[in-house]
């Protein structure tokens, strides 16, 4: 947390001190009011021993207080806001390897549903654009706000073939993104990099310029054959870790079609977010305005003697 | 049936022995209570010999004694006993205080037992002396109750066979100990004139209300609901019946004293008309 006018905390300390000196003021005003009673014993014993009513009350007093005085000292807090200028790169692998079938029904068609999902939950006027790429990456949709657009653009994607050129597609995917705002690269594969240029450096390249690559690492531990060929469809967890961690993103292990759509969604959701320095002094303001109202009113407003 | 009447039968001492009991005045006593058989010991002055020719045996009158009562009360001052829906408990107290030294008569003496001693020092016969008793409890000063250190100073002053009367709320009558309970029931006539909890009926507190212990000054507040209300009502009479009961399995008389009349808790202990007290 950081305040924009330290200064005023010190007069907020002062309003705490006053506002306890008022509440006991008026609570020995209210004592000479309240109803004699012979026996607190026996009425605690009856109704319970607690007085939590009145805790939560002196509670809700103090803590209003505090934060009545806390938004005079104008609080920033660090809390995630949602994106509206931001932009994803999805990036596909489209390699042969995506066909096998350790999850159903195949790799590439579990990619092609979790990357719906992914999109669905994207904010509104966040812009996202879809490379693919196997041998060679390829823009498939370049950046659009209208995310239906890119739903339907994911349907063009091509059938799994050929080698996995990761590097080529985070190359790809940082000329689309602009110099300004969040932008994030989402890298869905299966392989390792067999060809084309260094993924890492492209990963480090991306983070130098604030572009985090979040990557989802797709297949089972037992793996399986890619169709057609002899060859096992592997996958280098340490190397998409360090892809992620070169640029600041998160890597993401799956092992079938749920954990995938669950991934993406989340990483849906997490990059419509940023986190920003709010100013939270109206919030405080009036969240401690509304706890004082609430404890004044219940001091000496609720009940009644009959 | 006067109230003073009421502890003649009462006594506890022998008392219907045809023969009659050691007096503080002189006499044999002079109000007929019924006709019995002739028993060995009995004053033949006693026998009633109109009842024995018509019955063919020997009929022996039995006699009230005619003896002064000594009435003794304590009367429970601590501010608990300031409450009160439209008057105080303890203006009611002073009227069940006025009612029992009222009933005294001329050669009976009357006692206030405050936690300094008892109020006449000496024993003072007449009216003057339940009036100086009377205005002793009514003036004594607001402090903690403590049944246990009075019944100390009744068991050190008062002669056996007194009449004990013994004022105060539920809260005052929890704090009095079983021995203690029993061994002035078994020495006096005593009786419980046990002040009702004011709000018993209907704890006049809505919603999110406080209130303040008078006897400690401690606040507390919380939230009263019809629910909360129920359960006071049903705990208080619960409580007052638990106090009743055990100060008669004691062997104590009991009434309970309400804030506007205290004497008709005297006409209840003693099961007599509540118009005999006035």
């Amino acid at each position: 947390m950081s305040f924009g006018a330290p200064g005023w905390l010190l007069a907020a300390a002062l309003l705490v001190a006053l506002g306890l000196w008022a509440f006991e003021r008026a609570r020995r005003v209210r004592d000479a009011r309240d109803l004699a009673y012979s026996d607190l014993a026996f009425l605690r014993r009856t109704l319970g021993e607690r007085d939590r009513f009145g805790a939560l009350l002196r509670g809700a007093w103090i803590a209003g207080l505090a934060l009545a005085a806390l938004a005079l000292a104008r609080p920033h807090l660090l809390l995630p806001v949602p994106v509206h200028d931001g932009a994803v790169v999805l990036c596909i692998d489209t390699s042969g390897s995506m066909a096998s079938t350790d999850i159903v029904p195949t790799r590439a068609l579990a990619a092609r549903a979790a990357a719906t999902r992914f999109i669905e939950e994207m904010a509104r006027g966040e812009r996202v654009a879809i490379v693919a790429f196997s041998g060679a990456a390829s823009v498939v949709q370049p950046l659009t706000a209208r995310h239906a657009a890119a739903i339907a653009a994911l349907d063009t994607l091509p059938a799994p073939n050929g080698p996995t050129a990761i590097g080529d597609a985070l190359a790809l995917a940082g000329t689309l993104l602009g110099q300004r705002g969040p932008r994030t690269v989402v890298l869905v594969t299966d392989g390792v990099n067999n060809t084309g240029i260094d993924p890492l450096a492209a990963a480090s390249t991306l983070g130098e310029r604030g572009i985090h690559v979040d990557t989802v690492g797709i297949g089972t531990n037992s793996g399986s054959l890619i169709p057609g060929t002899s060859e096992a469809a592997g996958i280098d967890d340490a190397a998409l870790r360090a892809y992620a961690r070169a640029s600041g993103g998160r890597f993401v292990r799956v092992e079938n079609s749920s954990e995938l759509r669950g991934a993406l969604g989340a990483l849906g959701r997490v990059t419509s977010f940023e986190r920003k320095s709010v100013d939270v002094s109206l919030a405080a303001a009036f969240v401690g305005a509304l706890l004082l109202a609430l404890a004044a009113f219940a001091a000496v407003g609720l009940g009644r003697i009959s | 049936m006067t109230l003073r009447e009421a502890l003649l039968r009462g006594r506890n001492r022998p008392r219907i022995l045809g023969g009659g009991s050691p007096t503080t005045s002189r006499g044999d006593g002079y109000e007929f209570v019924q006709l019995r058989g002739y028993l060995i010991g009995d004053d033949v002055r006693r026998i009633d010999w109109a009842a024995t020719a018509r019955s063919g045996a020997l009929q022996t009158r039995v006699m009230l004694e005619d003896i002064a009562l000594i009435f003794a009360a304590i009367c429970d001052r601590s501010p608990s006993m300031r409450l009160g829906r439209r008057r105080a408990l303890a203006d009611a107290a002073d009227d069940a205080v006025a009612a029992w030294f009222g009933a005294s008569g001329g050669e009976d003496r009357a006692i206030a037992l405050l936690s300094q001693g008892p109020v006449p020092n000496r024993a003072r016969p007449g009216r003057s002396g339940a009036a100086l008793a009377r205005e002793a409890l009514r003036t004594q000063r607001e402090e903690d109750f403590d049944p246990n250190a009075l019944f100390d100073i009744a068991t050190a002053t008062l002669p056996r066979g007194a009449a004990l009367l013994l004022v105060t709320d539920a809260a005052g009558a929890e704090r009095s100990e079983d021995a203690r309970l029993a061994e002035i029931a078994l020495r006096y006539d005593a009786t419980l004139a046990l002040a009702r909890d004011p709000w018993q009926s209907d704890l006049p507190l809505h919603g999110f209300a406080r209130l303040v212990d008078v006897e400690s000054g401690e606040p507390y507040l919380r939230w009263f609901g019809k629910r909360e209300r129920d359960t006071y009502r049903r705990a208080s009479v619960a409580r007052e019946e638990e106090v009743v009961r055990r100060f008669a399995r004691f062997g104590w008389r009991t009434g309970i004293l309400e804030e506007s009349d205290g004497t008709a808790a005297l006409a209840e202990a003693f099961g007599i008309p509540r118009g005999a007290l006035d």
